[in-house]
């Protein structure tokens, strides 16, 4: 029987998704498993693949729209098949784009005052629920008092009462925080400062890292790991598996270290679901890749039975495809625990936030030549700090303090790695 | 002293009976029985036969009969066994008693007060479990009152005695038992005058009658284990309405849950909650919650009854759900 195949849902608070390039014509064959289609999300673009074996009988979306998550996309089905009860779906190709435009100006907008959309524009927008939705800023009438007696933008606040709608309390939440950032905001209007727009990335960034902050409760703790050993062993590692082209990183033996810990303590593998702590099956790794654009945190997937060589055969794979684009949506989503470094850079710490909705993150700086004291000597090692960043709600300061300590031990005894 | 609202209400009587020579009782089984619910029980032999009076089965007649005795002079309190059975009086009600004083240009009164029984829950059935005040609260000239407790009960049958209004005085079948602290000093409570029986900050609970115990029930779990602290509303009478409180409270709480016992499609809470919305709309946090019976009649099976007229368990879930509360 003939199906839709609907723009997927490719990453956490993806709304909209861009059909990029379609890798089969109509009337092609497709296979499960097979990438047919390119869909740009806020990050990435990520190869989607076909959920059914059939042929590709009509393309609804044409490259370069845009359209709601759950939206069809195409239809998949036999090649006899009848598809006429499809034929109310309409397709949409590029002269439409301009319209999606003007929707997502509405959404900035306040909805009240908007009263210049012209008809067509609203039937259009009445048609699509998803979209409607999404256009509405759910806010309780004393919430938008409050609101515009303060010069509040109410897309800015996040909303904790049902259905996400902004109650007082997000308001007063909001301004408390933020009123600096409203004295600013309207001392910007007056003024003719340099006006950069956000990029797409840059705002799926802000979402993300709000909703993070806003939602879970971080708590930290750093310690510094003695790499000396670590340093060596990889050299060494690295002359044995020259012949083969490995070439194990730092960041790998981070990696692995963490995947230790991790099957040590599941709860920094897991999330919440409502009153449930949920622990992951897999140990897919986020890592933190820095772009021109912004950041993606891109997953090693499947770490748990992975050798060091085949974590950093992973991790070189997933670096070359992020550059290239082709990431597929389970890696861009999938991670289940992250690691940041900025080791690159001469960094001595930080503090990274928690990929929603992970549990954990930990956070390495460079590794330093330092004096430290070793039996009563000082001696010279590399030393590296690691800050962990992890969700209260899951679990507490000294379950992360156990967990940093896994990791620092298992860098600091890399024998360890190869058992 | 400790009164139950059954011996509350029997008490206000004898007053109106000593007190009062032109005032008389007149109801089916009320004197010989003692009345349906044992309000009147000692009257006849107290008082005598030519003041309780038993009637024939004939609402229309008794409120016919009640109300060419008001306009003759005299103070007749009239038991209807319950506010289902009004119906049969409906017209001596709504186009007699309440417009006598605006028909004769406010030359005639018809100080009549009207007993009667509302709600379900005794497993009546459909036809004898109804809560129909908010009928009557709908047409002027009328007075309807709604104690929720023995306070309210006794000060509000003294303040419908020395009323020259008609008055429909409802009281609930299933609370007469329950029991409260009443002063030995006269008191008495006004009409169109709510009682915040519970001071909180965080949402407003409003009801009358029966439903109070059911908000008052509520009001202490949400506090003990939300750490969420209610006002909580009696209204005590429908008409007169005290709108002020109501406006007063969902200001300073922007969130308003009304419970009552009617069925929800055209019920009273369906009026409050127009009066909040028109005066309170730029101060509201969250959509009104009405949380009423379900809109069929009412079963005479007890689990269905119970599961179709409103209690805490259900009243609180729907509140927890709609207003995202998360507990301590």
């Amino acid at each position: 029987m003939a199906t839709k195949m609907n723009m997927p849902q490719l990453g956490y608070d993806m709304s909209q998704g861009t059909v990029i390039r379609w890798l089969k014509e109509e009337s092609s064959s497709v296979k499960v498993g097979e990438p047919i289609v390119e869909i740009e999300t806020d990050k990435a673009v990520v190869e989607v693949e076909a959920e059914q074996n059939g042929i590709l009988r009509k393309i609804l979306v044409f490259e370069g729209v845009s359209v709601p998550v759950g939206n069809p996309i195409a239809i998949i089905g036999t090649e006899e098949e009848d598809i006429t009860e499809f034929d109310t779906l309409q397709t949409k190709d590029v002269s439409e784009i301009k319209v999606d435009d003007e929707v997502i100006e509405i959404k900035d907008s306040e909805i009240p005052d908007n009263n210049d959309v012209s008809e067509t524009d609203s039937s259009l927008l009445l048609e699509d629920n998803n979209l409607k939705e999404d256009l509405v800023v759910r806010a309780s009438p004393v919430a938008r008092r409050i609101a515009k007696e303060k010069g509040i933008d109410l897309t800015k606040v996040k909303g904790t009462g049902p259905s996400g709608r902004i109650v007082k309390e997000d308001i007063l939440n909001f301004s408390n925080i933020e009123s600096s950032d409203i004295i600013e905001s309207s001392f910007v209007k007056d003024n003719n400062d340099k006006n950069i727009p956000l990029s797409k990335m840059r705002q799926q960034i802000a979402r993300v890292t709000s909703i993070s902050k806003n939602e879970k409760p971080h708590f930290y703790v750093s310690c510094e790991i003695n790499m000396t050993k670590a340093i060596e062993f990889r050299l060494q590692l690295n002359k044995s598996l020259e012949s083969q082209g490995i070439k194990v990183s730092i960041n790998d033996l981070i990696v692995k270290a963490s995947v230790q810990a991790l099957l040590e303590f599941p709860n920094f593998n897991a999330y919440l679901d409502g009153d449930n702590i949920k622990i992951n099956q897999q140990i897919n790794i986020g890592i933190a890749i820095a772009e021109d654009q912004g950041l993606t945190v891109p997953a090693i997937m499947d770490c748990g039975e992975k050798s060091l060589a085949d974590i950093s055969i992973a991790s070189k794979d997933l670096i070359a495809r992020v550059k290239n684009g082709t990431l597929n949506s389970s890696e861009y989503t999938g991670g289940t625990f992250a690691i940041s470094n900025l080791g690159m850079f001469d960094v001595s710490s930080f503090i990274a936030i928690i990929q929603p909705p992970q549990t954990a993150v930990i956070a390495v700086g460079t590794v330093m030549s330092k004096p430290i004291v070793v039996e009563d000597k000082i001696v010279i090692a590399q030393i590296m700090n690691a800050t962990l960043s992890a969700d209260h709600r899951i679990v507490d300061g000294a379950d992360g303090a156990r967990f940093i300590t896994s990791v620092k031990e298992a860098l600091e005894n890399p024998i360890g790695f190869l058992i | 002293m400790l009164l139950t609202i059954r011996e509350a209400i029997s008490l206000g009587l004898r007053e109106a009976l000593n007190n009062n020579d032109n005032c008389f009782i007149m109801g089916e089984d009320i004197a010989e029985y003692g009345g349906a619910y044992s309000i009147t029980k000692g009257f006849l032999e107290e008082f005598g036969k030519e003041r309780i009076i038993d009637t024939p089965i004939s609402e229309s007649a008794i409120i016919g009969a009640g109300c060419g005795a008001a306009m003759a002079g005299m103070k007749p309190i009239l038991e209807i066994m319950s506010i289902n059975f009004t119906l049969l009086a409906m017209d001596q009600i709504v186009n007699n008693i309440a417009k006598l004083n605006y028909l004769s240009n406010g030359q005639m009164n018809v100080p009549i007060i009207i007993r009667t029984v509302t709600g379900g829950g005794g497993q009546l059935s459909s036809t004898h479990s109804q809560s129909l005040e908010h009928w009557y609260a709908s047409v002027p000239g009328l007075t309807v009152v709604n104690p929720s407790n023995a306070y309210d009960a006794l000060g509000l049958l003294r303040t419908s005695i020395k009323s020259d209004d008609p008055i429909l005085f409802i009281e609930h079948g299933m609370i007469y038992r329950n029991t409260y602290e009443v002063p030995e000093e006269y008191y008495d409570v006004p009409f169109g005058k709510a009682s915040t029986l519970e001071l909180g900050d965080d949402i407003t609970i409003i009801s009358y009658s029966k439903m109070v115990c059911v908000s008052l029930e509520i009001s202490d779990i949400l506090k003990k284990e939300y750490n969420v602290s209610c006002d909580v509303i009696d209204l005590r009478t429908l008409r007169p309405l005290d709108s002020e409180s109501i406006i007063n409270s969902a200001k300073k709480t922007g969130k308003v849950v009304i419970i009552e016992e009617a069925h929800k499609t055209g019920g009273f809470s369906g009026e409050l909650t127009s009066i909040i919305q028109e005066e309170c709309f730029d101060y509201m946090d969250s959509p009104i919650i009405r949380i009423c019976s379900e809109d069929i009649p009412i079963p005479y099976s007890k689990n269905l009854e119970d599961s179709i007229i409103p209690n805490a368990k259900y009243a609180l879930t729907e509140i927890i759900k709609k207003l995202n509360l998360k507990k301590i």
